[in-house]
């Protein structure tokens, strides 16, 4: 089934949206919201799915644009610069900062950081 | 009204030139700009001259203390903010610090170049002594055990942070709508944001709160709210500057930048936190000198600097300046488009060579960024798990104690863009999304290398029309993310790029700023500077002084 992708312009001068359409060969399935969220590690409330769901499938969408370019034969380019090879010596150094390291830990139980317990997922 | 500078000791000649000739930055604009602006006060528009020497001068002849002027700014500060909330913390100890400044000017030591310059630094930028919260829930009331390396750089020149200002929740905004704390109003019409998601930092320069200050440019987060503040703003070469503690958003994207109200300050503030750091792997070694500089490897911006007074006509003449053409097409707010083509025939006054650049691939720059970003921040945000610093939500298991934490501490659009993140990264996606964004990235680097290798600077505007009115895009996700169009790209890229402002719209009680965006070649940040700095001096008839200050610059 052809998935239809959305091109987005905002014009400031008009204050409009203009939407045109295209089908693409394309079958990605659209976001999961709950599943991503559990992926994520985020509980959102059904109230939350129902409200960002649309959004979220909105700029997805949007991001498809990018199926239609031609980058066969582009490297795909990890950051901006093309410097390399900045290694320090493997010689760790001690942070000498650590009361307040622990200090910023929410539940301490010297010298553990307490977590609950650990259950299998279901 | 700076003339001389007193003598700077040995280990501070990176700032100033070992043979200490005397430098004048105030003069008369010497050359008109063709375009009428609208002149904003009855007294004069001079230019504006640099905060930092001026500051410097009138400590060193004993003309005023670092407590006075430290007094002078807190007060501004404490009047406008109810009104401007742009800091989410002011320091306890300012005038402390100013105090002990003094001590060392009475007994004749040697101060720092940003000695009694009041910094604000943005509340993603981590400082060891004041809470660093990234303007989020989950890290309220949090308190780093160590400086930012930019904020360790301000303090070891004496410079003194004065506050942690608002921003959007770990960057992710272009109004400091989406803090969790307060939103930030524009000081040029309080009913109207002052960009984002440095708004903090941007206004709180614009209406004077503080001299000069630090904010972050993932995707335009310096330069966009520096063009609605009305202020300079600075985004550096990936790299310049170490990102040793700025709380990360997108690591191959975010830069901290520097704003100011004049293009010297924001300069002199750049050379400060300049430099290679072993402690973040992705800064650089690299040195780009441009003129005779001093010992150290990063090059003294501040003596490219030049006076307008010592400048001939044309002082410009040979610079090749190219203007984006798809930065001039439609959906560009039609008062922005005529500004910036004011700015143009400033620049062909002070002898540029301009003409037209087409960046194929412009348009494509926009989703690629907001993949790449998503994407980046959702692994970077994946360590607020409430379990070793940050709020902590109460749990049976350990899932929710991830899943609650997480929930009751992120906003909306935080959430929102970890799982547009998530999705973009699930595996069967990668390819279709974040491996074509990087090849877009590829695409985008590679034009802007061929413009500017044909062009010693490209300009643009820095932002589709001036600042809007808070809440007016707050719904609307793919319209908010349409205003960065303008700057992304750079970010991609990784290159330098300056705002300044250059002319007015219609808005607001006196008129809204626009700012022109010059961007520059890697590491070019001093002809930025140089181009900058002769254009702020020779434009004439425009002040960019908000209407929220009552009583004037400070001298």
């Amino acid at each position: 089934m052809p998935t239809r992708y959305y091109y987005y312009d905002y014009d400031y001068n008009n204050r409009t949206r203009n939407c045109s359409t295209t089908t693409t060969r394309s079958s990605l399935e659209p976001p999961d919201v709950p599943r991503l969220a559990q992926t994520a590690r985020i509980s959102l409330t059904p109230h939350e799915v129902e409200e960002f769901a649309p959004k979220i499938r909105q700029v997805i969408d949007w991001f498809g644009q990018l199926q239609d370019v031609d980058l066969d034969s582009v490297d795909p380019a990890l950051r901006a610069d093309s410097e390399t090879g900045y290694l320090r010596e493997d010689i760790p150094k001690t942070f000498k900062n650590r009361e307040s390291m622990i200090a910023a830990v929410p539940s301490y139980d010297e010298p553990y950081i307490k977590v609950p317990k650990v259950l299998n997922k279901e | 009204m700076l003339s001389t500078l007193h003598h700077p000791p040995r280990r501070l000649s990176r700032f100033f030139p070992a043979n200490n000739k005397p430098r004048h930055f105030h003069t008369k604009p010497v050359l008109s700009s063709s375009q009428p602006v609208t002149d904003q006060s009855p007294s004069s528009t001079s230019p504006p001259e640099s905060q930092i020497l001026s500051i410097r001068h009138s400590l060193l002849s004993r003309e005023v203390t670092a407590t006075q002027l430290a007094e002078t700014y807190l007060s501004r500060l404490k009047l406008a903010e109810p009104q401007l909330k742009s800091f989410i913390h002011v320091s306890n100890n300012v005038l402390k610090e100013a105090q002990s400044i003094d001590d060392k000017i009475k007994r004749n030591e040697n101060v720092g170049p940003l000695a009694g310059v009041l910094v604000g630094v943005k509340d993603n930028i981590c400082t060891v002594d004041m809470p660093s919260t990234a303007g989020s829930r989950v890290l309220e009331n949090y308190r780093p055990p160590f400086d930012a390396t930019a904020v360790k750089k301000v303090k070891e020149f004496d410079g003194i942070v004065v506050g942690k200002t608002n921003l959007d929740e770990f960057g992710m905004g272009s109004t400091t709508e989406s803090s969790s704390f307060q939103v930030t109003a524009n000081p040029w019409d309080i009913s109207r944001v002052p960009g984002g998601s440095s708004g903090g930092s941007a206004a709180a320069v614009s209406a004077r709160q503080c001299v000069v200050s630090l904010g972050s440019d993932t995707g335009g987060s310096v330069r966009q709210p520096a063009s609605f503040c009305g202020v300079v703003g600075l985004k550096p070469t990936y790299g310049r500057v170490s990102r040793y503690g700025l709380i990360a958003y997108a690591s191959s994207l975010d830069v901290i930048g520097c704003f100011g109200s004049s293009v010297a300050d924001t300069g002199i503030l750049l050379s400060a936190i300049s430099g290679h750091d072993r402690l973040d792997a992705t800064s650089s070694k690299q040195v780009r000198v441009l003129q005779i500089s001093v010992s150290q490897e990063v090059p003294d911006f501040t003596s490219q600097l030049i006076s307008a007074a010592l400048l001939e006509s044309k002082p410009l003449k040979g610079l090749k300046v190219g203007v984006i053409r798809e930065t001039l097409e439609n959906g560009v707010d039609s008062g922005v488009k005529s500004t910036v083509l004011g700015a143009v025939s400033h620049l062909e006054e002070l002898g540029c060579t301009l003409s037209e650049v087409s960046l194929p691939s412009f348009s494509l720059g926009l989703p690629a960024y907001y993949i790449l970003a998503s994407s980046e921040s959702s692994s970077n945000l994946s360590r607020y798990d409430g379990v070793r610093y940050g709020n902590q939500a109460a749990a049976e298991d350990l899932n929710a104690l991830y899943g609650d934490s997480r929930a009751k501490g992120f906003g909306s659009e935080v959430k929102m863009r970890i799982l547009m993140g998530t999705y973009a990264l699930s595996a069967g996606y990668y390819d279709a999304y974040y491996k074509r964004a990087q090849q877009v990235r590829t695409l985008i680097q590679k034009s802007f290398k061929t413009a500017l290798d044909e062009n010693d600077i490209l300009i643009s505007p820095a932002a589709p029309s001036a600042a809007y009115k808070i809440g007016e895009k707050k719904n609307d996700p793919l319209a908010m993310y349409s205003g960065d169009i303008m700057t992304v790209n750079v970010n991609l890229a990784g290159l330098p790029a300056l705002v300044l402002p250059c002319g007015f719209v219609e808005g607001g009680p006196i008129g809204l700023p626009v700012g022109l965006q010059m961007i520059g070649a890697a590491f070019d940040e001093g002809k930025l500077l140089k181009v900058g700095h002769i254009f702020e001096q020779t434009l004439q008839g425009c002040r960019f002084v908000p209407p929220l200050i009552a009583d004037g610059i400070p001298q």
